[in-house]
Protein backbone atom coordinates (compact mmCIF):
# COMPACT_ATOMS: atom_id res chain seq x y z
CA UNK A 1 0.00 0.00 0.00
CA UNK A 2 2.78 2.36 0.99
CA UNK A 3 4.80 1.27 -2.02
CA UNK A 4 1.88 1.96 -4.33
CA UNK A 5 1.31 5.46 -3.02
CA UNK A 6 5.01 6.24 -3.40
CA UNK A 7 4.89 5.09 -7.01
CA UNK A 8 1.78 7.15 -7.67
CA UNK A 9 3.39 10.16 -5.99
CA UNK A 10 6.53 9.87 -8.11
CA UNK A 11 4.50 9.51 -11.30
CA UNK A 12 2.41 12.59 -10.47
CA UNK A 13 5.49 14.69 -9.66
CA UNK A 14 7.21 13.53 -12.86
CA UNK A 15 4.10 14.36 -14.87
CA UNK A 16 3.99 17.88 -13.47
CA UNK A 17 7.70 18.43 -14.14
CA UNK A 18 7.36 17.20 -17.72
CA UNK A 19 4.30 19.35 -18.36
CA UNK A 20 5.97 22.50 -17.01
CA UNK A 21 9.15 21.84 -18.96
CA UNK A 22 7.25 21.17 -22.16
CA UNK A 23 5.28 24.38 -21.78
CA UNK A 24 8.52 26.27 -21.28
CA UNK A 25 9.93 24.90 -24.54
CA UNK A 26 6.76 25.86 -26.37
CA UNK A 27 6.98 29.35 -24.94
CA UNK A 28 10.62 29.74 -25.93
CA UNK A 29 9.83 28.52 -29.44
CA UNK A 30 6.99 31.02 -29.76
CA UNK A 31 9.27 33.81 -28.60
CA UNK A 32 11.79 32.90 -31.29
CA UNK A 33 9.03 32.73 -33.91
CA UNK A 34 7.84 36.20 -32.91
CA UNK A 35 11.42 37.41 -33.12
CA UNK A 36 11.68 36.04 -36.63
CA UNK A 37 8.41 37.67 -37.65
CA UNK A 38 9.82 41.01 -36.42
CA UNK A 39 12.86 40.64 -38.69
CA UNK A 40 10.69 39.56 -41.59
CA UNK A 41 8.58 42.72 -41.33
CA UNK A 42 11.67 44.93 -41.49
CA UNK A 43 13.24 42.95 -44.35
CA UNK A 44 10.02 43.35 -46.31
CA UNK A 45 10.03 47.06 -45.52
CA UNK A 46 13.56 47.32 -46.82
CA UNK A 47 12.68 45.45 -50.00
CA UNK A 48 9.69 47.75 -50.53
CA UNK A 49 11.91 50.81 -50.51
CA UNK A 50 14.15 49.51 -53.29
CA UNK A 51 11.97 50.10 -56.40
CA UNK A 52 11.46 53.77 -55.51
CA UNK A 53 15.14 54.19 -54.84
CA UNK A 54 16.09 52.59 -58.15
CA UNK A 55 13.56 54.82 -59.96
CA UNK A 56 14.98 57.91 -58.25
CA UNK A 57 18.52 57.09 -59.39
CA UNK A 58 17.36 56.01 -62.88
CA UNK A 59 15.92 59.47 -63.36
CA UNK A 60 19.46 60.88 -63.29
CA UNK A 61 21.59 57.98 -64.48
CA UNK A 62 19.49 55.90 -66.87
CA UNK A 63 22.51 54.22 -68.48
CA UNK A 64 23.73 52.52 -65.29
CA UNK A 65 21.59 49.52 -66.13
CA UNK A 66 23.96 46.90 -64.73
CA UNK A 67 23.76 48.34 -61.24
CA UNK A 68 19.95 48.56 -61.36
CA UNK A 69 19.72 44.93 -62.48
CA UNK A 70 22.03 43.86 -59.69
CA UNK A 71 19.98 45.69 -57.04
CA UNK A 72 16.74 44.28 -58.43
CA UNK A 73 18.17 40.75 -58.45
CA UNK A 74 19.38 41.14 -54.87
CA UNK A 75 15.93 42.35 -53.87
CA UNK A 76 14.24 39.37 -55.50
CA UNK A 77 16.69 37.04 -53.75
CA UNK A 78 15.84 38.63 -50.41
CA UNK A 79 12.12 38.24 -50.99
CA UNK A 80 12.60 34.62 -51.99
CA UNK A 81 14.71 33.70 -48.96
CA UNK A 82 12.85 31.47 -46.52
CA UNK A 83 15.29 30.48 -43.79
CA UNK A 84 16.96 32.92 -41.39
CA UNK A 85 20.42 32.01 -42.68
CA UNK A 86 19.57 32.49 -46.35
CA UNK A 87 17.67 35.69 -45.59
CA UNK A 88 20.72 37.04 -43.76
CA UNK A 89 22.91 36.20 -46.77
CA UNK A 90 20.44 37.77 -49.20
CA UNK A 91 20.24 40.83 -46.97
CA UNK A 92 24.03 41.15 -47.06
CA UNK A 93 23.86 40.78 -50.85
CA UNK A 94 21.36 43.62 -51.03
CA UNK A 95 23.60 45.77 -48.83
CA UNK A 96 26.52 45.19 -51.21
CA UNK A 97 24.40 45.99 -54.29
CA UNK A 98 23.02 49.14 -52.63
CA UNK A 99 26.59 50.16 -51.86
CA UNK A 100 27.28 50.20 -55.59
CA UNK A 101 24.04 52.06 -56.28
CA UNK A 102 25.00 54.78 -53.82
CA UNK A 103 28.49 54.91 -55.33
CA UNK A 104 26.83 55.66 -58.68
CA UNK A 105 24.64 58.31 -57.04
CA UNK A 106 27.79 60.03 -55.75
CA UNK A 107 28.54 61.18 -59.29
CA UNK A 108 25.26 63.11 -59.59
CA UNK A 109 25.11 66.14 -57.25
CA UNK A 110 21.55 67.01 -58.36
CA UNK A 111 20.37 63.54 -57.40
CA UNK A 112 22.17 63.64 -54.08
CA UNK A 113 20.52 66.95 -53.27
CA UNK A 114 17.02 65.89 -54.33
CA UNK A 115 14.57 65.69 -51.48
CA UNK A 116 13.06 62.43 -52.67
CA UNK A 117 16.45 60.72 -52.76
CA UNK A 118 17.43 62.03 -49.32
CA UNK A 119 14.18 60.85 -47.82
CA UNK A 120 14.57 57.38 -49.34
CA UNK A 121 18.13 57.21 -48.10
CA UNK A 122 17.00 58.21 -44.60
CA UNK A 123 14.22 55.60 -44.61
CA UNK A 124 16.68 52.97 -45.75
CA UNK A 125 19.16 53.77 -42.99
CA UNK A 126 16.33 53.68 -40.48
CA UNK A 127 15.16 50.29 -41.76
CA UNK A 128 18.70 48.94 -41.52
CA UNK A 129 18.87 50.10 -37.89
CA UNK A 130 15.57 48.36 -37.25
CA UNK A 131 16.78 45.16 -38.89
CA UNK A 132 19.82 45.10 -36.64
CA UNK A 133 17.65 45.76 -33.56
CA UNK A 134 15.23 42.98 -34.56
CA UNK A 135 18.19 40.73 -35.23
CA UNK A 136 19.60 41.26 -31.73
CA UNK A 137 16.26 40.28 -30.24
CA UNK A 138 15.73 37.29 -32.52
CA UNK A 139 19.23 35.91 -31.99
CA UNK A 140 18.89 36.13 -28.22
CA UNK A 141 15.56 34.27 -28.30
CA UNK A 142 17.13 31.61 -30.55
CA UNK A 143 20.01 31.25 -28.13
CA UNK A 144 17.62 30.71 -25.20
CA UNK A 145 15.58 28.19 -27.17
CA UNK A 146 18.55 26.23 -28.51
CA UNK A 147 20.20 26.13 -25.10
CA UNK A 148 16.98 24.80 -23.60
CA UNK A 149 16.54 21.93 -26.08
CA UNK A 150 20.23 21.04 -26.04
CA UNK A 151 20.33 20.69 -22.26
CA UNK A 152 19.69 17.53 -20.28
CA UNK A 153 17.04 16.15 -20.04
CA UNK A 154 15.37 17.82 -23.01
CA UNK A 155 18.12 16.89 -25.43
CA UNK A 156 16.81 13.30 -25.17
CA UNK A 157 13.20 14.07 -26.04
CA UNK A 158 13.20 17.42 -27.85
CA UNK A 159 13.50 15.87 -31.32
CA UNK A 160 10.74 13.27 -30.93
CA UNK A 161 8.52 16.06 -29.56
CA UNK A 162 9.16 18.11 -32.67
CA UNK A 163 11.60 20.72 -31.35
CA UNK A 164 14.42 21.47 -33.78
CA UNK A 165 17.35 23.84 -33.33
CA UNK A 166 16.59 27.26 -34.74
CA UNK A 167 18.90 29.04 -37.11
CA UNK A 168 20.48 32.35 -36.13
CA UNK A 169 19.96 35.35 -38.37
CA UNK A 170 23.56 35.73 -39.42
CA UNK A 171 25.19 35.79 -42.83
CA UNK A 172 28.10 33.53 -43.74
CA UNK A 173 31.25 35.01 -42.36
CA UNK A 174 29.43 36.89 -39.60
CA UNK A 175 30.89 34.55 -37.03
CA UNK A 176 34.44 34.99 -38.31
CA UNK A 177 36.96 36.07 -35.69
CA UNK A 178 37.24 39.85 -35.32
CA UNK A 179 40.80 40.12 -36.65
CA UNK A 180 39.51 39.31 -40.16
CA UNK A 181 37.44 42.47 -40.25
CA UNK A 182 40.35 44.44 -38.82
CA UNK A 183 42.66 43.23 -41.60
CA UNK A 184 40.05 44.36 -44.14
CA UNK A 185 40.02 47.90 -42.87
CA UNK A 186 43.79 48.35 -42.86
CA UNK B 1 16.20 33.78 -16.36
CA UNK B 2 14.59 34.33 -19.71
CA UNK B 3 12.39 37.29 -20.35
CA UNK B 4 9.10 35.42 -20.03
CA UNK B 5 10.23 33.88 -16.77
CA UNK B 6 11.16 37.31 -15.47
CA UNK B 7 7.78 38.66 -16.50
CA UNK B 8 6.04 35.77 -14.78
CA UNK B 9 8.05 36.27 -11.63
CA UNK B 10 7.10 39.95 -11.72
CA UNK B 11 3.45 39.03 -12.13
CA UNK B 12 3.77 36.68 -9.18
CA UNK B 13 5.40 39.38 -7.08
CA UNK B 14 2.68 41.79 -8.12
CA UNK B 15 0.21 39.30 -6.75
CA UNK B 16 2.12 39.12 -3.47
CA UNK B 17 2.28 42.91 -3.28
CA UNK B 18 -1.45 43.21 -3.90
CA UNK B 19 -2.11 40.55 -1.27
CA UNK B 20 0.30 42.13 1.23
CA UNK B 21 -1.22 45.55 0.78
CA UNK B 22 -4.72 44.18 1.04
CA UNK B 23 -3.75 42.45 4.28
CA UNK B 24 -2.12 45.58 5.67
CA UNK B 25 -5.21 47.55 4.72
CA UNK B 26 -7.51 45.07 6.42
CA UNK B 27 -5.40 45.12 9.58
CA UNK B 28 -5.52 48.91 9.76
CA UNK B 29 -9.20 49.06 8.99
CA UNK B 30 -9.71 46.33 11.58
CA UNK B 31 -7.73 48.32 14.13
CA UNK B 32 -9.87 51.34 13.45
CA UNK B 33 -12.97 49.22 13.75
CA UNK B 34 -11.95 47.62 17.06
CA UNK B 35 -10.31 50.55 18.78
CA UNK B 36 -12.56 53.33 17.62
CA UNK B 37 -15.74 52.47 15.90
CA UNK B 38 -16.86 49.65 13.66
CA UNK B 39 -18.61 51.97 11.22
CA UNK B 40 -15.51 54.16 10.98
CA UNK B 41 -13.48 51.05 10.05
CA UNK B 42 -15.94 50.14 7.30
CA UNK B 43 -16.00 53.77 6.15
CA UNK B 44 -12.19 53.88 5.94
CA UNK B 45 -12.15 50.64 3.94
CA UNK B 46 -14.79 51.94 1.52
CA UNK B 47 -12.87 55.20 1.02
CA UNK B 48 -9.69 53.20 0.44
CA UNK B 49 -11.31 51.00 -2.20
CA UNK B 50 -12.90 53.91 -4.00
CA UNK B 51 -9.67 55.90 -4.00
CA UNK B 52 -7.64 52.86 -5.08
CA UNK B 53 -9.88 52.06 -8.05
CA UNK B 54 -10.03 55.69 -9.11
CA UNK B 55 -6.24 56.02 -8.88
CA UNK B 56 -5.62 52.85 -10.91
CA UNK B 57 -7.99 53.92 -13.66
CA UNK B 58 -6.53 57.40 -13.78
CA UNK B 59 -2.90 56.40 -13.12
CA UNK B 60 -1.71 57.12 -16.65
CA UNK B 61 -2.78 60.72 -16.76
CA UNK B 62 -2.16 61.22 -13.05
CA UNK B 63 1.49 60.30 -13.45
CA UNK B 64 1.78 62.47 -16.54
CA UNK B 65 0.33 65.33 -14.54
CA UNK B 66 2.60 64.82 -11.55
CA UNK B 67 5.71 64.69 -13.73
CA UNK B 68 4.57 67.53 -16.06
CA UNK B 69 5.05 65.22 -19.08
CA UNK B 70 3.62 66.50 -22.38
CA UNK B 71 2.60 64.33 -25.32
CA UNK B 72 4.49 65.02 -28.56
CA UNK B 73 2.82 66.51 -31.62
CA UNK B 74 2.24 64.58 -34.85
CA UNK B 75 5.60 65.07 -36.59
CA UNK B 76 7.56 66.45 -33.68
CA UNK B 77 11.04 65.15 -32.83
CA UNK B 78 11.00 62.46 -35.53
CA UNK B 79 14.58 61.25 -34.83
CA UNK B 80 13.69 60.66 -31.17
CA UNK B 81 10.63 58.71 -32.20
CA UNK B 82 12.74 56.54 -34.48
CA UNK B 83 15.27 55.95 -31.76
CA UNK B 84 12.57 54.79 -29.33
CA UNK B 85 11.03 52.63 -32.04
CA UNK B 86 14.36 50.93 -32.76
CA UNK B 87 15.05 50.26 -29.11
CA UNK B 88 11.60 48.76 -28.61
CA UNK B 89 12.10 46.51 -31.63
CA UNK B 90 15.36 45.37 -30.06
CA UNK B 91 13.44 44.63 -26.87
CA UNK B 92 10.85 42.61 -28.79
CA UNK B 93 7.95 44.83 -27.73
CA UNK B 94 4.88 44.48 -29.91
CA UNK B 95 3.94 48.16 -29.65
CA UNK B 96 6.33 51.11 -29.50
CA UNK B 97 5.59 53.16 -26.38
CA UNK B 98 4.54 56.78 -26.76
CA UNK B 99 7.03 59.49 -25.89
CA UNK B 100 6.27 62.32 -23.49
CA UNK B 101 8.52 65.29 -23.00
CA UNK B 102 9.22 66.90 -19.65
CA UNK B 103 10.53 70.42 -19.98
CA UNK B 104 13.22 70.28 -17.31
CA UNK B 105 16.95 70.93 -17.34
CA UNK B 106 17.74 67.89 -15.19
CA UNK B 107 18.59 64.82 -17.28
CA UNK B 108 16.18 62.05 -16.33
CA UNK B 109 13.61 59.66 -17.80
CA UNK B 110 10.77 57.48 -16.59
CA UNK B 111 8.27 54.93 -17.81
CA UNK B 112 4.62 54.58 -16.83
CA UNK B 113 1.53 52.63 -17.76
CA UNK B 114 -0.31 49.57 -16.51
CA UNK B 115 0.03 47.56 -19.73
CA UNK B 116 2.93 47.50 -22.21
CA UNK B 117 0.64 48.51 -25.10
CA UNK B 118 -0.57 51.51 -23.14
CA UNK B 119 2.76 52.64 -21.76
CA UNK B 120 4.80 55.71 -22.38
CA UNK B 121 8.36 56.83 -21.86
CA UNK B 122 8.94 60.28 -20.42
CA UNK B 123 12.22 62.06 -21.11
CA UNK B 124 13.35 65.47 -19.94
CA UNK B 125 14.68 68.02 -22.38
CA UNK B 126 17.75 68.06 -20.13
CA UNK B 127 18.36 64.41 -20.97
CA UNK B 128 18.29 65.13 -24.70
CA UNK B 129 20.69 68.03 -24.20
CA UNK B 130 23.09 65.97 -22.09
CA UNK B 131 23.25 62.51 -23.65
CA UNK B 132 24.86 61.55 -26.92
CA UNK B 133 22.90 59.09 -29.05
CA UNK B 134 24.51 55.92 -27.74
CA UNK B 135 23.85 56.78 -24.11
CA UNK B 136 20.36 58.12 -24.79
CA UNK B 137 19.57 54.77 -26.38
CA UNK B 138 20.76 53.08 -23.19
CA UNK B 139 18.51 55.23 -21.02
CA UNK B 140 15.53 54.57 -23.29
CA UNK B 141 16.38 50.86 -23.24
CA UNK B 142 16.39 51.00 -19.44
CA UNK B 143 12.88 52.47 -19.44
CA UNK B 144 11.69 50.04 -22.08
CA UNK B 145 12.92 47.15 -20.02
CA UNK B 146 10.86 48.47 -17.11
CA UNK B 147 7.86 48.34 -19.43
CA UNK B 148 8.76 44.92 -20.83
CA UNK B 149 9.38 43.39 -17.39
CA UNK B 150 6.01 44.75 -16.23
CA UNK B 151 7.83 46.83 -13.61
CA UNK B 152 5.70 49.82 -14.52
CA UNK B 153 2.61 47.75 -13.80
CA UNK B 154 3.89 46.60 -10.44
CA UNK B 155 5.19 50.04 -9.47
CA UNK B 156 1.97 51.76 -10.44
CA UNK B 157 0.02 49.31 -8.30
CA UNK B 158 2.44 49.76 -5.43
CA UNK B 159 2.24 53.56 -5.74
CA UNK B 160 -1.53 53.49 -5.58
CA UNK B 161 -1.64 51.06 -2.66
CA UNK B 162 0.94 52.98 -0.67
CA UNK B 163 -1.20 56.07 -1.16
CA UNK B 164 -4.30 54.21 -0.02
CA UNK B 165 -2.60 52.86 3.12
CA UNK B 166 -1.35 56.30 4.03
CA UNK B 167 -4.85 57.69 3.57
CA UNK B 168 -6.52 55.07 5.75
CA UNK B 169 -3.86 55.25 8.45
CA UNK B 170 -4.35 58.99 8.43
CA UNK B 171 -8.08 58.61 9.00
CA UNK B 172 -7.37 56.34 11.96
CA UNK B 173 -4.67 58.55 13.42
CA UNK B 174 -6.72 61.72 13.17
CA UNK B 175 -9.73 60.08 14.73
CA UNK B 176 -7.65 59.14 17.77
CA UNK B 177 -5.80 62.41 17.94
CA UNK B 178 -8.84 64.66 17.62
CA UNK B 179 -11.27 63.40 20.19
CA UNK B 180 -12.18 59.96 18.90
CA UNK B 181 -13.48 57.96 21.85
CA UNK B 182 -12.29 54.41 22.30
CA UNK B 183 -15.34 52.39 23.09
CA UNK B 184 -14.13 48.96 23.93
CA UNK B 185 -10.40 49.02 24.38
CA UNK B 186 -8.10 50.09 27.15
CA UNK B 187 -5.06 52.36 27.14
CA UNK B 188 -2.48 49.82 25.92
CA UNK B 189 -4.49 48.93 22.82
CA UNK B 190 -4.92 52.59 21.98
CA UNK B 191 -1.18 53.19 22.27
CA UNK B 192 -0.50 50.17 20.06
CA UNK B 193 -3.02 51.38 17.55
CA UNK B 194 -1.48 54.85 17.45
CA UNK B 195 1.94 53.32 16.86
CA UNK B 196 0.41 51.07 14.18
CA UNK B 197 -1.25 53.98 12.41
CA UNK B 198 1.98 55.96 12.42
CA UNK B 199 4.13 53.11 11.18
CA UNK B 200 1.77 51.65 8.57
CA UNK B 201 2.47 54.19 5.81
CA UNK B 202 6.18 53.70 6.35
CA UNK B 203 5.85 49.95 6.04
CA UNK B 204 4.06 50.46 2.74
CA UNK B 205 6.67 52.94 1.57
CA UNK B 206 9.52 50.66 2.54
CA UNK B 207 8.03 47.75 0.63
CA UNK B 208 7.47 49.91 -2.43
CA UNK B 209 11.02 51.18 -2.40
CA UNK B 210 12.74 47.86 -1.86
CA UNK B 211 10.79 46.61 -4.85
CA UNK B 212 11.94 49.57 -6.87
CA UNK B 213 15.62 49.22 -6.03
CA UNK B 214 16.01 45.62 -7.13
CA UNK B 215 14.19 46.48 -10.31
CA UNK B 216 16.73 49.16 -11.20
CA UNK B 217 19.52 46.59 -11.39
CA UNK B 218 17.31 44.34 -13.51
CA UNK B 219 16.41 47.17 -15.86
CA UNK B 220 20.09 48.15 -16.22
CA UNK B 221 20.94 44.57 -17.13
CA UNK B 222 17.95 44.47 -19.49
CA UNK B 223 19.10 47.63 -21.25
CA UNK B 224 22.59 46.18 -21.66
CA UNK B 225 21.08 43.08 -23.22
CA UNK B 226 18.66 44.92 -25.52
CA UNK B 227 21.47 46.99 -27.03
CA UNK B 228 24.16 44.35 -26.53
CA UNK B 229 26.19 47.21 -25.07
CA UNK B 230 26.60 47.27 -21.27
CA UNK B 231 29.15 50.06 -21.52
CA UNK B 232 26.59 52.47 -23.00
CA UNK B 233 24.35 52.04 -19.95
CA UNK B 234 27.29 52.51 -17.57
CA UNK B 235 28.43 55.63 -19.43
CA UNK B 236 24.93 57.06 -19.25
CA UNK B 237 24.76 56.41 -15.50
CA UNK B 238 28.16 58.04 -14.99
CA UNK B 239 26.96 61.06 -16.92
CA UNK B 240 23.87 61.23 -14.71
CA UNK B 241 26.11 60.96 -11.66
CA UNK B 242 28.25 63.91 -12.78
CA UNK B 243 25.19 66.04 -13.40
CA UNK B 244 23.92 67.89 -10.35
CA UNK B 245 20.75 69.49 -11.69
CA UNK B 246 17.63 68.53 -9.76
CA UNK B 247 14.19 68.08 -11.24
CA UNK B 248 11.95 71.03 -10.56
CA UNK B 249 8.83 68.99 -10.00
CA UNK B 250 10.41 66.08 -8.21
CA UNK B 251 7.92 64.55 -5.89
CA UNK B 252 8.23 61.66 -3.46
CA UNK B 253 5.23 59.89 -4.91
CA UNK B 254 6.79 59.55 -8.36
CA UNK B 255 10.46 59.30 -7.34
CA UNK B 256 10.69 55.55 -7.95
CA UNK B 257 9.64 55.93 -11.59
CA UNK B 258 12.72 57.81 -12.79
CA UNK B 259 15.96 56.34 -14.09
CA UNK B 260 17.92 58.27 -11.48
CA UNK B 261 16.40 59.27 -8.16
CA UNK B 262 15.24 62.88 -8.67
CA UNK B 263 14.92 63.73 -4.99
CA UNK B 264 18.15 62.54 -3.38
CA UNK B 265 19.34 65.88 -2.12
CA UNK B 266 16.01 67.03 -0.78
CA UNK B 267 15.32 63.70 0.83
CA UNK B 268 18.56 63.22 2.65
CA UNK B 269 18.18 66.60 4.33
CA UNK B 270 14.62 65.90 5.32
CA UNK B 271 15.10 62.43 6.64
CA UNK B 272 18.40 62.86 8.43
CA UNK B 273 19.46 59.63 10.11
CA UNK B 274 17.12 57.36 8.19
CA UNK B 275 18.69 58.39 4.90
CA UNK B 276 22.02 57.10 6.13
CA UNK B 277 20.82 53.53 6.20
CA UNK B 278 19.72 53.74 2.59
CA UNK B 279 16.47 52.03 3.54
CA UNK B 280 14.34 54.85 2.23
CA UNK B 281 16.14 55.38 -1.05
CA UNK B 282 14.15 54.58 -4.15
CA UNK B 283 17.27 53.83 -6.19
CA UNK B 284 20.56 52.09 -5.51
CA UNK B 285 23.53 54.45 -5.62
CA UNK B 286 24.72 55.13 -9.16
CA UNK B 287 28.30 53.89 -8.49
CA UNK B 288 26.84 50.55 -7.36
CA UNK B 289 24.79 50.29 -10.52
CA UNK B 290 27.80 51.16 -12.67
CA UNK B 291 29.87 48.56 -10.85
CA UNK B 292 27.23 45.89 -11.44
CA UNK B 293 27.32 46.66 -15.17
CA UNK B 294 31.11 46.60 -15.25
CA UNK B 295 31.00 43.16 -13.68
CA UNK B 296 28.52 41.78 -16.20
CA UNK B 297 30.19 43.37 -19.19
CA UNK B 298 33.77 42.77 -18.11
CA UNK B 299 34.98 46.32 -18.74
CA UNK B 300 36.11 49.40 -16.81
CA UNK B 301 34.69 52.82 -17.54
CA UNK B 302 37.24 55.29 -18.84
CA UNK B 303 38.15 58.24 -16.61
CA UNK B 304 36.83 60.70 -19.15
CA UNK B 305 33.42 60.42 -20.74
CA UNK B 306 33.31 60.60 -24.54
CA UNK B 307 32.43 64.15 -25.54
CA UNK B 308 30.14 63.24 -28.42
CA UNK B 309 27.51 65.66 -29.53
CA UNK B 310 24.29 65.47 -27.45
CA UNK B 311 21.29 64.02 -29.27
CA UNK B 312 19.44 67.36 -28.99
CA UNK B 313 21.57 68.58 -31.91
CA UNK B 314 20.07 65.93 -34.19
CA UNK B 315 16.62 67.05 -33.05
CA UNK B 316 17.29 70.70 -33.72
CA UNK B 317 16.79 71.59 -30.05
CA UNK B 318 18.97 74.33 -28.69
Amino acid sequence: MLGLSIVIGVVVVLGVVVALGYNRLVRLRNEADTGWANIDVQLQRRADLIPNLVEAVRGYAAHERAVFDEVTRARTALQGATTPGSAANANEGLTAALGRLFAVAEAYPDLKASENFLRLQGDLTDTEDKISAARRYYNSTVMHFNTAIQSIPWVLVARPLGFRDKEFFSAEGDTAPPQVSFSQTT
Amino acid sequence: MTLQEQIRSNRFRSGIVVFGFALLLLVIAGLIGVVLDLSLGVFALAIALAYGIFALVRSRSMIAGMTRAQALGEKELEPLRRLVENVSIGAGLAVTPEIRLVDDAAPNAFAAGLRPEKSYVGVTTGLLRTMPKRELEAVIAHEISHIRNRDTYLMTMATVFAGVIALVADIGFRSIAYGGRSRKAGGIVVVLAVVGFILAPYAALLLRMSLSRRREYLADAGAAEILNDPEAMALALRRLELDTTSLRYADASTAHLWVESPTDRVDSERRGVLAMSGLFNTHPALPDRIEALEEVGGFRLPERLPDDEPFAAALGLT
